[in-house]
């Protein structure tokens, strides 16, 4: 049973109290549909392997996976995509909800030290470099000002009907990933995307380098 | 404050001074300073140090500054970069407080270890030098000038509250050219180069203690010491206004700003995140950094709302349309306002906002409709937009804006859009402390930026 395979990225996280979405690491097709049935359905399947930087380009991530016939189905089209690859694992993830895509990053900098940023999401950062950042160590007013300081901040804070995203795990998760940046002193982190709606947030994927 | 630091007022204000190579031959700088401190009228003493001359300008010529014991508190250095260490300790060691080192050739073009030399030699002393690579100094009121560009270019600004802090010897030139120009006045100038000892931190620091300074304008291309700038940034700009244009932003930019000062640009995210956390006032361009600071002479508003005066209608709607764009509100006239106006403006103007007096209004027009905006209380600032192209409108607006904005109670920016005779009405508007703009675009920018500090201030009380 590969209940206990972790992501090293993801049980950073947990020591600072920061919840990534529920996931383990799947060694075979068995332990996926356990992981499945523990973390409950609808799952994401992703390839874990040293070898691969582009997991969609060798079809190594299937979302959206409802029951345990279409996980079977899903795990042996990832496992054939990646025959030719060397690969840790199979990481079955709680599928995330729907909402708002925001990046939260950080950078350590030659002249300024730590820094933290926070950035729309999916295309707004790519057309509209929609980011905004702190000298670490921020607290929840710098959170609120970075959040003003977005051009697309309305997504964040409501607009026209649309709830606003729950602002004070927003505001919670941005000051504990401030201080995790400082005290691993990381060169690099980003936590993208993490997905908010009125209720809450979901980490999806979680990458740094030290 | 440390003392290197604070031995700077030994460099704006010194009671003697040694120009260290100063030379008879018209093209090297070291005769052009001379002959500029001469000519600018520097009351205190000069001493020429070179010694392959008896006599310079009239004035007696030392073979070196030992000669000169007890004697000076300035060296401006315009001699060969290897040989500054040198002659720096020997200032030390004769009791110079300041030095302002113009010489190029240290860590800018990779020789790290001379500037390295030079800058322990400053520190072991406890001089506060400014920094090889620059232009110096430059301070109106007591007439001292390193700069090495004639006064016929060059025009030094008069005696005034803003300081300028600049990396670049050029672009800090080229606002205190504008500054004079347009007859705004400076207190300090500071192109520190390289900052080996001194750097935009300190300097910072320094002129946030000055009483004399009232707002701060800084040209940034890299610092060495980020945290140290944030630092600074947070202390000072709370008490008078830091106007920051950082240049090098982008990737090859960032690569010329390192061959000529030898600073890094870094990565403008990180900049930006301590302009921002200090609430730093940051502007895009040279322009915007001189028509920001010239905002700062107006009273401060207490809000968002502007009020739009003009006599030309297309003009009034671009300027809403900077408002709205600058997340400045259009002021809605209050119904007493709106009655005031009505009663004083011919029939065929509509009391709304932006108000349109048309193009036959006068001087005296604008002079009934500014009192009434000024009074309204819901009105935070008014822009004045004057088509001087118009007949009926000519200088004696000027007398008008200048009684109203003198009184202090908001601010008042006028937008004047053209050619020759419009230009020479704003140089005197400008002259009289009114922020005069050649863009309604400008003028709201400018707005924007201190408005926001001026709310930034009330957040902190």
């Amino acid at each position: 049973m590969a209940k206990k395979a972790t992501l090293p990225e993801f049980e950073m996280l947990g020591k600072y109290k920061i919840k990534p979405l529920p996931y383990g690491i799947a060694k075979t097709e068995e332990d996926a549909l356990e992981i499945a049935k523990k973390i409950g359905y609808p799952v994401a399947l992703k390839i874990v392997s040293p070898e691969i930087t582009h997991k969609t380009d060798v079809g190594g991530v299937k979302v959206r996976i409802k029951d345990e016939k279409r996980l079977k189905h899903a795990y042996e089209d990832i496992m054939e995509g990646a025959k030719k690859h060397k690969i840790t694992g199979v990481l079955v993830q709680k599928m995330a909800r729907r909402g708002v895509e925001l990046i939260i990053g950080g950078k350590k900098d030659p002249q300024f030290g730590h820094l933290v940023i926070l950035g729309m999401g999916g295309v707004y950062v790519e057309i509209f470099r929609d980011v905004t950042a702190r000298i670490c160590p921020i607290n929840k007013q710098d959170v609120k000002d970075m959040i003003n300081e977005l051009e697309s901040h309305p997504l964040i804070t409501g607009i026209r009907g649309m709830k606003p995203i729950k602002l004070g795990a927003l505001y919670s998760l941005m000051v504990k990933t401030s201080k995790m940046i400082v005290n691993e002193d990381m060169e690099e982190l980003d936590l993208n995307p993490v997905i908010f709606d009125e209720k809450g947030y979901d980490i999806v994927d979680v990458r740094y380098a030290k | 404050m440390r003392e290197g630091l604070s031995n700077l007022k030994y460099v704006f204000a010194p009671k003697s001074i040694a120009v260290i190579g100063a030379s008879e031959n018209p093209s090297k700088l070291g005769n052009v300073i001379l002959k500029n401190l001469v000519d600018g009228g520097y009351e205190g003493k000069i001493y020429p140090v070179n010694p392959k001359y008896q006599e310079l300008l009239g004035m007696r010529c030392y073979p070196d500054i030992k000669k000169l014991r007890g004697k000076v508190d300035l060296a401006i250095f315009a001699i060969p970069a290897p040989l500054i260490p040198k002659v720096a300790d020997d200032c030390g060691k004769n009791g110079v407080k300041g030095l302002i080192v113009l010489s190029a050739g240290f860590g800018e073009v990779g020789n790290n270890k001379l500037e390295e030399k030079l800058g322990a030699t400053v520190q072991r002393h406890g001089m506060a030098m400014v920094g090889p690579n620059c232009l110096g100094v430059l301070n109106p009121e007591k007439r001292v000038d390193s700069i090495f560009f004639p006064f016929f270019k060059f025009g030094r600004p008069n005696v005034g509250d803003i300081s300028i802090i600049t990396q670049s010897g050029a672009v800090g030139t080229c606002i205190a050219d504008l500054a004079s120009y347009y007859r705004v006045g400076f207190s300090k100038f500071i192109s520190y180069g390289n900052g080996t000892t001194i750097n935009d931190a300190d300097l910072v620091e320094y002129l946030g203690a000055d009483p004399k300074t009232k707002q701060i304008l800084l040209y940034l291309e890299g610092t060495k010491d980020g945290k140290g700038l944030l630092k600074a940034l947070e202390k000072v700009n709370r008490k008078k206004p830091v106007i920051v244009l950082k240049a090098g932003k982008s990737k090859s930019a960032g690569e010329a700003a390192m061959s000529h000062t030898g600073n890094l640009a870094g990565n403008y995210l990180a900049y930006q995140a301590a302009f921002r956390e200090s609430r730093a006032i940051e502007v895009d361009s040279v322009i915007e950094l001189f028509q920001v600071a010239n905002i700062f002479s107006q009273a401060m508003p207490k809000g968002k709302k502007v009020a739009v005066l003009t006599d030309g209608g297309g003009l009034g709607v671009l300027a809403a349309d900077a408002l709205e764009k600058e997340d400045l509100e259009v002021a809605k006239f209050s119904r007493e306002t709106t009655r005031k106006l009505k009663k004083v403006l011919p029939s065929y103007v509509n009391a709304v906002n932006p108000l349109d007096i048309v193009a036959d209004s006068g001087t005296e027009t604008y002079e009934k409709a500014l009192k009434i905006l000024m009074e309204d209380r819901e009105i935070d600032s008014v822009i004045v937009i004057i088509l001087f192209q118009a007949p009926a409108v000519d200088s004696r607006i000027i007398d008008v804006l200048v009684k109203e904005s003198d009184r202090k109670v908001k601010p008042i920016v006028v937008v004047a859009v053209g050619g020759e005779y419009t230009k020479n009405n704003m140089k005197v508007l400008d002259s009289y402390g009114i922020p005069t703009y050649g863009y309604p675009d400008a003028a709201v920018k400018s707005l924007k930026r201190f408005t926001d500090y001026s709310l930034f201030l009330k957040d902190k009380k």
